[in-house]
Order: structure tokens, then C-alpha cells, then sequence
């Protein structure tokens, strides 16, 4: 139900239903006196299957089509106030980002109705201004078409080329009319990902070779500081026995 | 008799080879450490970015993808002890140019992946091998390279994981405009760079300290000399003690046989000491022998059997004190991370306010495990006393979380959770390294990380199935608060550990007695 000034929902049908519309006045209205309800479709007025003090419903038996729209209930008096319901069938969620694929690769794209089952879904590819149905037995051999689940299809496309890339439509066709999503295929060549490949690894080369260069560069330094040491140490070594040998003379005296 | 470990820190400020491994290339350590932490963790936080593009192109359930990003994230932890094996068989520069090959190659790979099967091993399994190669050699050459302030130089490197933030909506630009196959090849390109930085961890300086050893036995000699000989003393004596000390567990021969290879900080003075056991006269004899032997020499030390993968810690006490420490700890720092944001929904707190207490964790985890490293590094109290300390209040401050439900609470509860968690995260490897010195380090991470890599995988699943049964975040709270505070009781145990372990190793201390 609704209430308040003019309130707006929507309600989505997949399927031949009865649906019952109520609208119910709040509690903050209820010091109007004089009033009239009416439950109008367009400009076509419905009358009340059910009415209390407060509220008022509407019975609309929904088997085609064409009882789908807006269906508004209108309160007229010293305010006004209305509230409509939207009956459509279920939007596809629609993908803002395009899917991305390579040449030469698989390309998927799948369209999704969460919680509603779709009799059949259709594809369909734009060819400059054309929708084309795709069928199967057409192009068998690059396009498989998979109902994933009850409420997902998938359309796959195999050994994509450039062409392939641009607009694509999925319409879901339920018992009361059908639904379409758009999707966007892009498709890039190899190359566009290598082109920052191919820099980092060329700055990472450089790198390598800055570091080997330093290593090999200070290993030098240390060889020459190294073999300055020895002789340090042989010279002090040659003291040392110098030494040993005066003590040792030393003692035997 | 405890203290043998602690004056290798001050004495290393005095030994001259430690004196250049502080300065210098330390900060290039240091750095690799941040980029590891900042590349690994940040490929890891961004798996359920791809986890999206591989459901819809790759195909397979969520159950069968979510296994690529456990596989990865665990065999991070769980190739701890092989890693320590190759690492100490090749030194980690190696290990880790190829732990960065590795997960260049597994990117590469996955680029052309088209089944979920394929991608659990080109992507989990290559890429968590490659991550635990570096993680656990960087971690290792930080210890040894950093003495004095390892702490500190600790907490920089994990630093780098505050920064993961900004590679999420990265990555999720560059799906948008390359799909996740250019990603991959973006990514691979990025984890080479890897490499050039795991060549900044080079080797202890290969050159012997300038030391003539004989000079200490003779009266003569310059001054210079003496106090060169006096210095190389308290070296010799501190790393004698080490050396003892592990002469009596099973560990010397992998000490030995690592070290001298490698030509790292204390492989001389165990050369030395035993050739001054034999000959004291022909001193100069000995001074040429120790220079030689610092050249790679496997040779010498072909004779001592090197276990291939070293079960020792698995007899150490302190390998089990510091384990069940490290498990729970890590138990008590996921759970919450999980589940914060959760909770905060849960709470009616919009999405938007819900990243604004995820940034603030970042931030002041950061912050704080900076200031935790350096005030740890100032020795005014042993380290685990701090990490202790830290997991105390923050089990406190999670089971004080049930109480926080309004945003100004929560938000302090964030506050006060990653300063108490940055705090203990950042000591896990000072202290490991206080408990069991720098040559085992590898052994003793690789099994540590080993056991943390169980508790890992069995984390989420755990952590959901609490949610499930209580249908309500507030249980896993309590239970990370639980945990953590189980953690430091096994500290209680250490100081008699320590005493039980020399006990042990009594009967053996006689050469000490023999060589004074």
C-alpha cells in the first residue's frame, strides 16, 4: 500500500498474476473529513473492490500485457495527495562497464534477471544502425548461446576479431512481454597491455644492471683494500717473529 | 646464564663487521622487506577484485575460485619450511630473486588460464610458493642485517602493508581497461620488480674483520693491533658462548655447515676456535688459515652432516612457547579485520562510514607499529614483555567490543584495536629473533609459519561458521579477544624454558672452561 503526498512503486511481474493494490492513508491524515478515492488507470477509473475507513484496494487480474502501466490511486479533497503503482516486467540489470576481451580469444558476456524466470532469451548484434537476431544455425561454429540458470544466459563468442567489437542486446521474453539489457564488447589487440609490460620490465633491467654494476664496481674497491690489509698483516707477521725470536733468546739467556 | 643471547646485541654495536651491517645496505633490506610486504599482501587483499572477473569469463563456482586465494594465501605460510631449507642451501639472494621469478612467471601464466583448475596452480600455487620465497628470505636477511634496531626496521618494512589500500581501486582500473588478462600481465611486470630489490640483500660482507687473532696471545703488536685483537676478543667470546651454547642442541652441524659457505658474520671464529684449540704458537699460521677459510670454501666443512630439513625446532620448547604465541596472535588480528565491516552494517552504519573505519585502522596500525618498534628498540625491557603487554589490552579491547554500538564507540574501539595490534604485530620477529638467535632463524620462522599457515586456512571458515551459528559478529569478537589473550601465556613459561634448555645443554660447557 501507499500513502502520503504521492508516493511511487514499482512492482515486477514475470508471470499472469492477480495482484490486489491498496492504497492506505496515514495516521497524520486522518483529521480529513470530506474526500474521494479513486483508483484510475490513464484516464479509465477502476472501482473499489474492497474499502474500509482508511484504506482502499483495487483487484487487477494481469494476464497480458496489456494491463501492465501505472495504476494511481488519487485522494481529492482539502489536500491532495496520490499514490501510483508502476506493473512492468523485469528490468535486466544493465552493465555500465564494457566487457573486455582479446583477439583470437573467447569473449563472454552474460545477462542476468535476479529472482524472475524468463520463458527464452534472444541475442541480438548491431551492425551499424541493424539489430541482427543471432541464430544459431547461422553462425554456429563462433557463437554458443548458454542458459547458465534459470535467470542467467551467457553468450559466448569464440576466435573474436575486430569486428565483433560494439553493442550487444539480451531480451528476456516473459509471459507478459519482453525485456531488453545492453552490453558492450570491446575488443583489444595483445599488444595494448604489453606496450606497460614491456616499460616496467625495461625499467627493471635497468635497474638490475645499476645494481650489477655497483656490486662489481665496489667488489673491486674491497679487493684492493684487501690485499693492502694482507700486507699489513704479513708485515706485522714479520715482526711478530721478529719479536718471538728475541724473546725466545731472551729466556734461553 | 640467560643473558648469553642479549649482550650479542650491545657487542654487535662493537664487532666492526656489525658496525657496516647496520649502516649501509641495511636500508636496502629494509626497503626489499617494505616492497615485499606492500607487492605480496597487496596481490593478496586484491584477489576478490579478480575473484569477479574470473566468475563471470572463467566460469566455475564461488566455492571452486575462492580456492585459488586460499591456496595462495596459505601456501605463503604453509612453504615456510621448504623455503628454509632452499634458503639455507643458496643463501636468500637466490632464493629470493627466484621467489620473485617465480611469481612473475605464475602472473604470466595465468594470463593464459582457461579453467579454474589451471589457475589454481599458475596462480595459486606458483604465486603463494613465490610469496613465501620472499617473504621469508627478506624476513631472515632483516634479522641479520639489522641487529640493534631490528624492531624498528621491522615495523618500516610491515609499514608497507598500510599501503595495500591504494592498490585495490588500482587494480580495479586497470580490469577496467585492460580485462583481467592485461591486469595479470600488468601485474607480473610490477612483481619483476622484485627482483632488482632482492639483489639490494646482499650477503654479509664477505671480507674478514681486519684481525691478526694471534696478536691477542702475544705481547708485542702495535696498539692498533691490540685493540683490534681486544675487539675481536669480546667477538670471539660472544660468538664462542653462541657457538657452545649450540654445540649442545643438534644445531651446530647446520650452522656450520651454512655459515661457512656463505662467508657470513660468525663463521670465522668457529674455524678459528678450533684451530686455535690446536695450535697457539704458530699463530701466524692461523691468521692465513682463517683468511683462506673465509673464501667459499665447501670443502671444509664437507665432513659435518647437514641435515636436509632441520627437525630441531620441533624439540625446542621455545620453538613451542613462541609458536602457540605466534598462532594465536594471528588468529586474534584476522578475525577482527574480517568482520569489522560487517559488524558495522550490522550496526546500521552506512557503507561510506564503514571505510572510513577501515582507512583509520590502516592509518593507526601503521603509526603505531612505528612507535612500537622504537620504543621495543631502546631495550629498556625485554621485547616480549611489550608484545605481551600489547596482546593483553587488545584482547581486552576486543571483548570490550560487544559494548561499542554507535559510531563514535566503534570508531574508538578501531583506534584503540590497531594501536594494540600494530604494537604486537610489529615485535612477532624481534622477538623470535631475542628467543632464538639469528642462525636458526630460518628453521624456527619456517616451522613457526608452518603452524600460523594452518591457523590461517582454518581462520575464515572458522570465523563464518561462528557467524552462522550465533548470527551475529559479536562472537567473533570474543573470540579474537579470547584469543589473544591465551596468547602471551606461554611467555610465562619462558624464562624456565630457557633454564631447562641449559640444563641440557650442562655437560658440554667444559671446552668454554678449557679455552678461557
Amino acid at each position: 500500500g501507499a500513502s502520503g503526498t504521492s508516493v511511487d512503486t514499482t512492482i515486477s511481474l514475470d508471470k499472469a498474476v492477480e495482484v490486489e493494490l491498496t492504497c492506505i492513508l496515514d495516521k497524520e491524515y486522518s483529521y480529513l473529513k470530506s474526500f474521494q478515492v479513486t483508483w484510475k488507470r490513464g484516464n479509465e477509473t477502476i472501482s473499489h473492490t474492497n474499502k474500509t475507513d482508511s484504506s482502499w484496494s483495487i483487484k487487477v487480474s494481469v494476464s497480458d500485457s496489456s494491463k501492465l502501466g501505472s495504476y494511481s490511486c488519487t485522494l481529492k479533497g482539502e489536500k491532495q495527495l496520490s499514490g501510483i503503482f508502476h506493473l512492468q516486467v523485469p528490468k535486466i540489470e544493465r552493465k555500465e562497464k564494457p566487457t573486455i576481451s582479446y583477439l583470437r580469444d573467447t569473449g563472454v558476456m552474460s545477462c542476468e534477471c535476479p529472482g524472475y524466470t524468463a520463458i527464452s532469451w534472444t541475442w541480438y548484434m548491431t551492425n551499424g544502425s541493424k539489430q541482427i537476431v543471432i541464430n544459431e544455425s547461422l553462425l554456429a561454429d563462433r557463437y554458443v548461446i548458454s542458459k547458465k540458470s534459470a535467470s542467467i544466459t551467457q553468450l559466448k563468442i569464440l576466435k573474436l576479431s575486430k569486428e565483433d567489437g560494439g553493442e550487444y542486446w539480451c531480451e528476456a521474453t516473459f509471459e507478459l512481454g519482453k525485456s531488453e539489457g545492453r552490453l558492450e564488447l570491446k575488443v583489444l589487440s595483445f599488444v595494448v597491455p604489453l606496450k606497460p609490460f614491456i616499460a616496467i620490465v625495461v625499467e627493471v633491467v635497468v635497474f638490475i644492471a645499476l645494481i650489477v654494476c655497483y656490486e662489481i664496481y665496489s667488489t673491486k674497491v674491497k679487493r684492493t683494500e684487501t690485499e693492502k690489509e694482507f700486507d699489513q698483516i704479513e708485515h706485522l707477521k714479520s715482526e711478530d717473529s721478529g719479536l718471538e725470536s728475541s724473546e725466545a733468546r731472551q729466556r734461553r739467556i | 646464564e640467560r643473558k648469553v643471547e642479549e649482550p650479542e646485541a650491545p657487542a654487535a654495536g662493537n664487532c666492526p663487521e656489525a658496525e657496516a651491517a647496520d649502516g649501509g645496505c641495511a636500508w636496502g633490506v629494509v626497503f626489499h622487506f617494505f616492497l615485499v610486504n606492500v607487492l605480496v599482501m597487496g596481490m593478496l587483499k586484491t584477489f576478490g577484485i579478480f575473484f569477479v572477473a574470473f566468475q563471470e569469463e572463467v566460469g566455475g563456482s564461488s566455492e571452486q575460485i575462492s580456492w585459488i586465494g586460499s591456496i595462495m594465501s596459505s601456501l605463503r605460510f604453509l612453504g615456510a619450511p621448504l623455503v628454509a631449507v632452499v634458503c639455507r642451501k643458496l643463501g636468500e639472494r637466490p632464493t629470493s630473486i627466484a621467489g620473485a621469478a617465480v611469481v612473475a612467471g605464475g602472473c604470466l601464466l595465468s594470463t593464459q588460464a582457461t579453467s579454474v583448475p589451471f589457475l589454481c596452480i599458475s596462480m595459486g600455487l606458483l604465486l603463494g610458493m613465490g610469496f613465501a620465497c620472499l617473504y621469508q628470505a627478506a624476513a631472515v636477511m632483516t634479522a641479520k642485517r639489522c641487529r640493534t634496531r631490528l624492531a624498528f626496521s621491522n615495523a618500516i618494512a610491515r609499514s608497507g602493508m598500510g599501503l595495500t589500500f591504494l592498490i585495490a581501486p588500482f587494480t580495479q582500473l586497470l580490469i577496467d581497461f585492460y580485462g583481467w588478462q592485461g591486469t595479470l600481465l600488468v601485474f607480473g611486470g610490477i612483481m619483476l620488480n622484485l627482483v632488482p630489490s632482492s639483489m639490494l640483500l646482499r650477503p654479509v660482507s664477505t671480507q674478514p674483520p681486519r684481525r691478526p687473532p694471534a696478536q691477542s696471545q702475544h705481547h708485542g703488536g702495535s696498539s692498533a693491533a691490540k685493540k683490534d685483537s681486544e675487539t675481536l676478543d669480546r667477538c670471539l667470546d660472544e660468538s664462542t658462548h653462541k657457538e657452545i651454547q649450540l654445540r649442545s642442541t643438534q644445531d651446530l652441524p647446520t650452522t656450520e655447515g651454512f655459515t661457512v659457505p656463505h662467508g657470513r658474520d660468525v663463521p670465522a671464529p668457529v674455524n678459528t676456535l678450533e684451530r686455535v684449540k690446536k695450535a697457539t704458537t704458530s699463530s701466524a699460521e692461523t691468521a692465513t688459515e682463517a683468511k683462506r677459510s673465509y673464501k667459499p670454501h665447501p670443502g671444509t666443512q664437507a665432513g659435518n652432516a647437514q641435515p636436509l630439513l632441520d627437525f630441531s625446532p620441533l624439540k625446542d620448547p621455545i620453538f613451542y612457547i613462541f609458536t602457540w604465541s605466534f598462532l594465536f596472535c594471528h588468529l586474534a588480528y584476522f578475525v577482527p579485520t574480517f568482520h569489522l565491516v560487517a559488524r558495522a552494517r550490522t550496526l546500521g552504519i552506512s557503507s561510506m562510514d564503514a571505510s572510513y573505519l577501515v582507512s583509520v585502522a590502516g592509518i593507526t596500525e601503521m603509526v603505531s607499529q612505528l612507535l612500537s618498534g622504537w620504543v621495543a628498540d631502546k631495550n629498556w625491557t625485554k621485547k616480549y614483555h611489550y608484545h605481551a603487554a600489547y596482546l593483553v589490552l587488545s584482547g581486552i579491547t576486543n571483548l570490550l567490543c560487544p559494548l561499542a554500538t554507535t559510531f563514535p564507540l566503534l570508531m574508538t574501539y578501531v583506534v584503540a584495536f590497531a594501536v594494540f595490534c600494530g604494537g604486537f604485530m610489529a615485535l612477532v620477529l624481534p622477538v623470535l629473533v631475542d628467543l632464538v638467535g639469528v642462525q636458526n632463524l630460518h628453521s624456527y620462522l619456517g616451522f613457526a609459519a608452518f603452524f600460523a599457515g594452518i591457523a590461517a586456512v582454518g581462520g575464515p571458515p572458522l570465523a563464518g561458521w561462528l557467524y552462522d551459528y550465533t548470527q551475529t559478529y559479536v562472537c567473533s569478537f570474543l573470540f579474537a579477544g579470547a584469543c589473544a589473550l591465551i596468547s602471551p601465556i606461554s611467555f610465562f613459561f619462558e624464562p624456565s624454558a630457557q633454564k631447562w634448555k641449559l640444563k641440557k645443554s650442562q655437560p658440554k660447557q667444559q671446552p668454554r672452561a678449557w679455552l678461557r
